[in-house]
């Protein structure tokens, strides 16, 4: 009976009797052995010891994996079962990933191998620098404090991301919530617990928005913190807005005090104030329980705003207003990279936003830098198709100011910005579209009074290393140059502390802008008056730029109302470019209803 | 029943015409397989004559195979005639016997495959075309047929018709079916059947299947009308009905208790009489010796303090005194040790701590700390925290123990030799002098062992740990010198789990050799050797009154066992997938499992019922424990979730619907016991633990 020969058996392919080892393996692992031919019996024979052999092995492991508390079966574990039937187990198979093998197919075969990697002991000799692994340690927090789960940075956020998504997306779905159990464990206001008494349930109660009474205080102290005097409270407050779980009931409050306090600070031209809010709005995308999506509409015009605004701060001579230009386009290009979808567009609208601006010969030099600042954030396809194409015409705007013609200092350094600029993001774009040879001919004749500058740049780049190219988008915004803005425009700046005392103003012209700030914004916390130069030409200059002040202020109570964010950036645009003509009054037949109000407005003041 | 009764008269009627015509049907089979020497050997033991071999003809030899296969009787006497066979010839008693093993699944040597598979598809029709209220019950009876019929098919070596009818009819059983049909697939040559611990568990203890009367008669027709000698043969060999009154279960209870390797648990496996309530003698001798020696012995100023404190304390614990539960055992019923002062002492201290226990509930709910070993390089595989909250002690991958002081209170080491020798003994603060304060660590590591440290345990008295490891040794470590005193060494294989009893003592292990193992600390030997499982006995648990052990085991029961007597005197199935952790509650009445099939179940040990079953984890459920006052069961698992459930609230339901004891829980609804789920960040699970205070302390690996 036991001497009867088996009969041949057909690989099966069922799902119930698992994978098996093929006849045909069996042989490629007898050649690698030294067999030199064996047979097609012998090889099933084979195969299917082998197979039944393994899968006890498998199994004896998985009972291992149950004990270590794992769910991942690792090597140790087949070692272990091995030895268990007293078999050797094999050595030299310790890999991290649970992978030790690599794929290779050659010669009509696939195979599978040990990476045996070459060392040179002169290396293993030479560094020093082999890490001691940490020793082990050993943590305690708050998991639950009385049933309730504190928000602390080990302990899940009560609201994940997806959540939050969801509940943009559906908002009827927060009635269900209320009464489910698993949110009952999380801190979260009243409102959702009296609502379980409650038998009519009314949509329009959800709607009230109920923080703590250590919430607001939180809220209180970070938002002074953050655009306080003390530089390293406020590096504590912006640390613990990038990390911290459970921000998201204070959300609305953050973007509605980040969008009213850039509106705010960009006509009282305070650059420090305007550095600190952005600074904010980088803590706050760099949060990862945090969902923005639903808050774009209050943040993106306040960035916008940053980037192509007509004036910054007080003395454009003096105060590094670009820095904060760069810094907000940046942050630009981080909200579209975050958030841009088919649905909505953003980068899109954002792209076009920047584009009209270069089209518009009439823009303001600051602005113009703004916008090519905001393009070569976004990508090597945004400059190849919307900056490279205006170069001419940059050049031709900015060439009267480089050569000396130019009366105004302020001019001048504008446009040196912005042949820096265009000199940093142009020429790795130039080096792919053009042929090698360059000469400065060429470049004028297309580019203009830039050509020959451009010329250099590009052969310097070609000449370069491919290793060092520079990258355009890159990950990490970096905050040094903006910190040391904020410094600077702090010390230069003389600005009194945050009060909400009306100082005397000698002219009668002033009066009026101090009762329309007040009457548009009666319950802003921090309100700033500047005081006014005793010189009778510092007085004329701001008698003079009255109507200005007058027409962004109805440009912003414009735009705070409008819920679409395209609307809005398209309205800081415009009233940025209505600031670029000072006294001339241009009427645009095809505009909005709106801004012909603007303007409108504009041509009585003056 | 008539049938039977002809048998066993015919039977005693022929006994000694059959007994030798029986031998010399023996005789012609082992002609018949052409083993010469052996047939010879055999015939002059006997003073057979080869004439009266040649009487013998081919029908009678099957006639006696037949017998032989349905009388159990009749093995022993076949043994007794082999035992002179066996010391002639090795070899070809070894053949003999795998012949005669295989010819329990050969009736005849016509075997047709086909015929077994038209009777089982017959059996489906039936089973399919019955009433709604008994196909639950009779689909039961599908799966040990099956496999048996798959044996049969095999062992005559049709491998490729075994597979065919698997395949063809696999689909008919439960999921948790499939996992262990599987196993049985590994087979794939006839000599194979007789080595699986499956197969021969199958074949020596029948597979239990509860049905009801109505159920089972009905069964019983379609045997005898239909002449289906194949699966009457099949039943009556292999399957046994635990039969009960009353309706037919649903699927829903069907399933419940379904799932073991065996099947369900006999009515009779749960009948003996189980001491489940705690000893509440001991405390009251602990109380009263103590009481006048301190009085008698003090002559200082604040003796007059002594006797107002002791005086209220003795009053409601004298009146509990009266009280005796019937439920309880007797004190002496296995023997415990006395108890030293100073651990009297500790567990004054425990009462004291336990009277100022919070009171958890619905509206109280506990509060929790969690601690996270970090930068554990190979896993932590165990945590254990002592009894008074004031050690945590892990076991890693590296085979190293490493225990942590969760107090300010740092881990001391014993003085050495010559300073212990000056110390006066006899003062009261001993236990604090003999300690050395300038060794105080924070941590401290253990090193001895070969392989993962799959579990740690804390003695009560908190001066002992035990470990058990992969290497298939169990440690015995002391916290005062920090080293290793004893080494256990019992099991052959690796140990998965090692309990201390809650009186101290005793200990109890069990491992991948199918046993648990009860030890006491002053001994090398195990003193009990619990045999039954069929697979690894993954998880064990003492009873709070020290007098019974449960264990959890691979092929998904729970028993329970008597150290006194080393039986099993509980069989709980249920559970779908290897039994993970286990908890007793603070009565002492229930049990909660846990499993890798992501359920808890909840038993009651009075008479082995399922209680019911707790549906929310999503993976393995690591660690179960129940809050100090029994109302709050918490478990947790690898999914990162801790889970608290109402378990006062399930005591209440089960009591008040234990009318019926057949029937369970007629619908498992999830929310209905569920308090409160908190998911942990990125930590799973390893061990929960609730402090005399009914604080929950929770010990999570960080995942990177």
């Amino acid at each position: 009976m036991s001497g009867k020969p088996s009969k041949p058996s057909s690989p099966s392919s069922s799902m119930l009797y698992g994978s098996s080892i093929s006849a045909e393996s069996m042989k490629v692992i007898a050649e690698s052995i030294g067999v030199g031919s064996l047979s097609d019996d012998a090889a099933k024979e084979l195969a299917e010891d082998v197979s039944i052999k393994l899968k006890r092995i498998v199994q004896d492991a998985a009972k291992f994996m149950n004990h270590a508390k794992r769910q991942k079966l690792s090597v140790r574990d087949i070692d272990m079962s091995l030895k268990v039937r007293n078999v050797e187990p094999q050595y030299g198979f310790v890999a991290k990933d649970f992978i030790p093998f690599r794929f290779a197919s050659g010669g009509g075969r696939e195979l599978h191998f040990t990476e045996d990697k070459e060392i040179d002991l002169g290396e293993i000799t030479s560094t020093n620098s082999v890490k001691i692994p940490l020793d082990l340690t050993l943590r305690s927090h708050w998991f639950v404090v009385e049933g309730v789960q504190p928000t602390v940075p080990e302990n899940p956020p009560p609201l994940s991301k997806d959540s939050q998504l969801l509940d943009s997306v559906n908002p009827v779905i927060k009635m269900d919530q209320g009464l489910n159990k698993d949110a009952a464990g999380k801190p979260t206001t009243g409102k959702i617990h009296k609502l379980k008494n409650v038998e009519t349930i009314h949509v329009k109660q959800l709607a009230t928005h109920e923080l703590s009474v250590e919430q607001q205080l939180y809220y209180k102290e970070i938002t002074e913190a953050c655009v306080g005097s003390d530089e390293p409270r406020r590096g504590e407050a912006l640390q613990s807005l990038g990390s911290d779980p459970g921000l998201h009931e204070m959300l609305p409050r953050m973007c509605t005090f980040i969008a009213e306090g850039v509106k705010v600070n960009v006509v009282q031209n305070n650059l420090a104030l305007l550095i600190y809010l952005m600074r904010m709005v980088r803590a706050l995308l760099d949060n990862p329980s945090l969902f923005l999506e639903k808050y774009l509409h209050e943040l993106i015009p306040s960035v916008m705003t940053c980037i192509v605004s007509k004036q910054l701060c007080m003395r454009p001579e003096l105060d590094n207003h670009w820095a904060l230009r760069d810094f907000a386009s940046r942050l630009m290009a981080q909200i579209c990279k975050n958030f841009n979808t088919l649905t909505n567009n953003l980068q899109t609208r954002v792209t076009r936003i920047f584009s009209k601006a270069l089209q518009n010969d009439k823009t303001h030099l600051s602005s113009l830098y703004g916008s090519i600042a905001g393009l070569s954030e976004l990508g090597g396809e945004v400059i190849k198709v919307f900056i490279i194409p205006r170069l001419k015409f940059i050049s031709e705007r900015i060439e009267p100011h480089l050569l000396g013609t130019s009366i105004s200092n302020t001019d001048k350094t504008a446009a040196g910005h912005i042949r820096a600029m265009l000199q940093k993001c142009c020429p790795p774009i130039l080096r792919q579209m053009r042929s090698a040879p360059d000469t400065a001919e060429d470049y004028k004749n297309d580019f203009g009074f830039l050509g020959p500058s451009l010329c250099q740049a590009v052969v310097k780049v070609r000449n370069a290393p491919a290793s060092s190219i520079v990258t355009l988008s890159s990950n990490t915004i970096n905050t040094a140059p903006i910190t040391s803005a904020a410094q600077t425009a702090t010390t230069i700046g003389r600005v009194s502390m945050p009060t909400t005392q009306r100082q005397g103003s000698p002219g009668v012209s002033s009066l009026p802008q101090i009762r329309a700030i007040q009457a548009n914004q009666p319950a802003q916390k921090f309100v700033i008056v500047t005081q006014n130069s005793p010189q009778q030409g510092q007085a004329k200059v701001v008698r003079r730029g009255s109507s200005p002040h007058s027409v962004v202020l109805s440009a912003a109570s414009n735009a705070a109302s409008a819920s679409n964010s395209n609307s809005s950036s398209s309205g800081s645009l415009l009233a940025a470019a209505q600031r670029s003509s000072d006294n001339v009054c241009v009427i645009a037949g095809s505009e909005a209803p709106a801004v012909d109000g603007i303007t409108v407005q504009s041509f009585r003041a003056s | 029943m008539s049938l039977e009764v002809s048998n066993i008269n015919g039977g005693n009627g022929t006994q000694l015409s059959h007994d030798k015509r029986e031998l010399l049907c023996l005789l012609k089979l082992i002609k018949k397989y052409q083993l010469k020497s052996t047939e010879e050997l055999l015939c002059q033991e006997a003073n057979v004559s080869s004439v009266e071999l040649s009487e013998i003809s081919e029908s009678d030899v099957q006639q006696v195979l037949g017998a032989v296969l349905g009388a159990g009787d009749a093995n022993r006497e076949r043994k007794h005639v082999q035992s002179p066979a066996q010391g002639h010839k090795q070899s070809a008693v070894t053949e003999a016997n795998a012949a005669e093993e295989l010819a329990k699944f050969i009736d005849d040597d016509s075997f047709d495959a086909q015929h077994y598979e038209q009777a089982y598809k017959e059996l489906r029709t039936f089973v399919e075309d019955s009433l709604d209220i008994y196909k639950h019950e009779l689909s039961m009876v599908l799966y040990p047929i099956l496999v048996q019929i798959y044996f049969k098919i095999l062992a005559s070596g049709l491998r490729e018709k075994a597979k065919e009818f698997i395949e063809k009819y696999k689909c008919d059983l439960d999921g948790y079916y499939i996992e262990g049909l599987f196993n049985l697939l590994l087979l794939s040559k006839p000599e194979e059947l007789l080595e699986n611990d499956l197969v021969v568990a199958m074949e020596q203890d029948k597979f239990v299947i509860r049905m009801s009367r109505d159920s089972h008669s009905l069964f019983k027709r379609h045997i005898q009308d239909r002449r289906q000698e194949v699966v009457a043969d099949i039943v009556s060999k292999y399957l046994h009905f635990d039969t009960y009154e009353g309706m037919a279960r649903n699927k829903l209870q069907c399933v419940a208790t379904a799932g073991s390797h065996l099947g369900e648990a006999k009515r009779q496996d749960n009948k003996m009489r189980v001491y489940y309530g705690l000893l509440k003698e001991v405390d009251f001798q602990t109380l009263t010796t103590p009481a006048p020696a301190p009085e008698e012995e003090d002559d200082d100023p604040d003796a007059p303090d002594r006797p107002k404190k002791k005086k209220p304390k003795k009053d409601p614990l004298l009146s509990k005194k009266s009280k005796s539960d019937p439920n309880a055992p007797s004190i002496d019923r296995i023997p415990l040790p006395e108890l030293k002062d100073s651990d009297k002492l500790l567990k004054l201290k425990a009462l004291r701590e336990a009277s100022k226990r919070l009171a958890l509930s619905k509206d109280q709910l506990p509060s929790a700390v969690f601690y996270t070993v970090l930068n554990s390089h190979q896993g932590v595989t165990c945590a254990e925290i002592s009894d008074d909250s004031t050690m945590l002690a892990c076991g890693f991958g590296d085979s190293s123990v490493r225990i942590w002081s969760l107090t300010p209170a740092k881990l001391r080491t014993l003085k050495d030799a010559d300073s212990l020798r000056e110390l006066d003994k006899e003062s009261a603060d001993i236990n604090v002098r003999m300690l050395d304060d300038r060794s105080g660590e924070v941590t401290r590591s253990l090193m001895g062992h070969t392989g993962p440290v799959y579990r740690c345990a804390f003695a009560p008295e908190m001066n002992l740990l035990l470990s058990c490891s992969e290497d298939s040794t169990i440690r015995l470590w002391s916290l005062l010198t920090w080293s290793c005193v004893v080494t256990y060494r019992g099991h052959v294989y690796p140990v998965w789990d090692v309990r201390f009893a809650p009186h101290g003592y005793y200990f109890v292990s069990c491992s991948y050799d199918k046993t648990a193992r009860l030890w006491a600390t002053d001994s090398n030997q195990a003193l009990r050797v619990f045999v039954g499982h069929l697979s690894d006995v993954d998880c064990v648990q003492f009873h709070p009154n020290s007098n019974y052990v449960a264990t959890g085991s691979s092929d998904r029961t729970v028993r329970l066992w008597d150290n006194m007597t080393g039986q099993s005197v509980r069989l709980m199935t249920g559970h779908k997938g290897s039994v993970s952790s286990l908890a007793f509650s603070a009565c002492g009445r229930y049990l909660a499992s846990g499993s890798v099939d992501h359920n808890i179940i909840i038993w009651d040990l009075s008479n082995g019922s399922l209680v019911t079953t707790l549906l929310r984890h999503t993976s393995t459920v690591t660690t179960i424990t129940f809050s100090r006052d029994g109302t709050v069961l918490a478990a947790a698992g690898l999914d990162n979730n801790l889970t608290l459930w109402d378990f006062h609230k399930v005591t209440e339901d089960y009591i008040s619907n234990h009318i019926t004891v057949s029937h369970h829980q007629d619908e498992n609804d999830e929310d209905v016991y569920l308090m409160r789920t908190f998911p942990s960040k990125n930590s799973p699970f390893v061990s929960l633990h609730f402090t005399r205070r009914n604080l929950l302390m929770c010990v999570g690996l960080f995942k990177s």
